[in-house]
């Protein structure tokens, strides 16, 4: 299952392109192009296991619920 | 393979390594992806001097993508002369995936070859185990692809003589010792020369080195009768703080410097015959 907070997109701030480019609404920022591989879950990764934004992003929701 | 190669005259071989598949156009926007966008550089390259091109796959989003190796080899053929075409086999992806992106149609001329892996982050690890890399070397060697085994460090050398020892390669070896941060060969003149030391008899030498490290210790390769690769997938800054504008901007100003050096650069049929390619 592709990270929950990966999106595609075209523009930030900083940037403005002509075609989607995947995008870490955790970040705020563009990914890389191997660490968009762990956003997907493509070949072996998950993003949940390998994702060391997404585990600070869960680890700050739950600090956040208590 | 020495200093007096180089007072010799031997010729230099120059690789452009256009994109590679670490960074996007959203950390420099001059970084080409797509197929024409390649050839188009690696156009630009070979009419000032490069012999060689390195070239990764991007899907749409700039993602990585071996299966798009197809486009960019048909589109680097249609607009160069004569350059030789090294296709990935790195990366992240799984091994068929880097199988797909040499079984190109007309095969590629050279394909690279991870001597190991290497960390990316806190939880990559690329998949060169030894297996592997004997799959890769053996679909290499029946398609007449010629390897450039890619030491990231000194221990992928000890891998490079066990692979020797398969009889899966030919000589002259062709061997990229790579310098920078993380898992690679930490960057300095003493280590270059280490390496080059160590290096299997009959190997030819190219060398890479990331970043601020590509303008010296390529020079320094030139010197001591080795090959060099430069371009944006190892290197997005022209000089500190100022992002290359291209490519051919990096390839202009090493085709200057192995001029001054007094050194001739390999035309692609110069480079086919120093290497032993058909």
């Amino acid at each position: 299952m592709t990270c929950p907070r990966l999106e595609y997109r075209a523009e930030n701030d900083e940037h403005e392109f002509d075609h989607l480019r995947p995008y870490c609404t955790v970040t705020d920022e563009f990914v890389s192009p191997m660490k968009a591989d762990i956003c997907n879950d493509r070949f072996d990764f998950d993003h949940e296991d390998h994702c060391e934004v997404f585990q600070a992003a869960v680890e700050a929701a739950a600090a956040d619920d208590d | 393979m020495s200093y007096q190669d180089y007072l010799d005259d031997k010729k230099v071989i120059l690789t452009v390594a256009t994109t590679g598949g670490i960074h996007g156009k959203n950390v420099n926007p001059n970084l080409p992806e797509q197929p024409d966008e390649i050839a188009e550089h690696v156009a630009a390259c070979e009419d000032l001097g490069a012999a060689i091109c390195h070239v990764h796959g991007r899907n749409e989003h700039g993602e990585n993508d071996a299966s798009r190796l197809q486009a960019v080899n048909d589109a680097i053929r249609e607009r160069c002369d004569d350059i030789i075409i090294q296709n990935t086999t790195g990366g992240q992806s799984t091994l068929e995936a880097r199988i797909e992106g040499i079984r190109t149609d007309p095969a590629p001329d050279m394909a690279s070859l991870d001597m190991g892996p290497f960390n990316r982050g806190d939880h990559i690890i690329t998949e060169h185990n030894r297996h592997n890399i004997r799959t890769l070397a053996r679909e290499m060697k029946e398609r007449g692809i010629k390897p450039e085994l890619e030491v990231f460090n000194n221990g992928h050398l000890n891998e490079v003589y066990r692979l020797i020892e398969t009889g899966l390669l030919e000589e002259p070896y062709y061997i990229n010792l790579i310098f920078g941060s993380g898992t690679f060969t930490m960057p300095s003149p003493e280590n270059v020369l280490n390496l080059v030391r160590n290096l299997p008899e009959n190997s030819e030498f190219n060398l890479l080195a990331t970043g601020p490290h590509q303008l010296p210790l390529t020079t320094l390769s030139a010197i001591l009768g080795g090959h060099i690769r430069v371009g944006m997938e190892d290197n997005l800054y022209y000089r500190r703080g100022q992002p290359a504008e291209s490519n051919a901007q990096l390839v202009e100003r090493t085709a200057k410097i192995v001029d001054l050096l007094e050194c001739d650069l390999a035309t692609p049929d110069d480079a086919r015959e120093i290497l032993g390619m058909d």
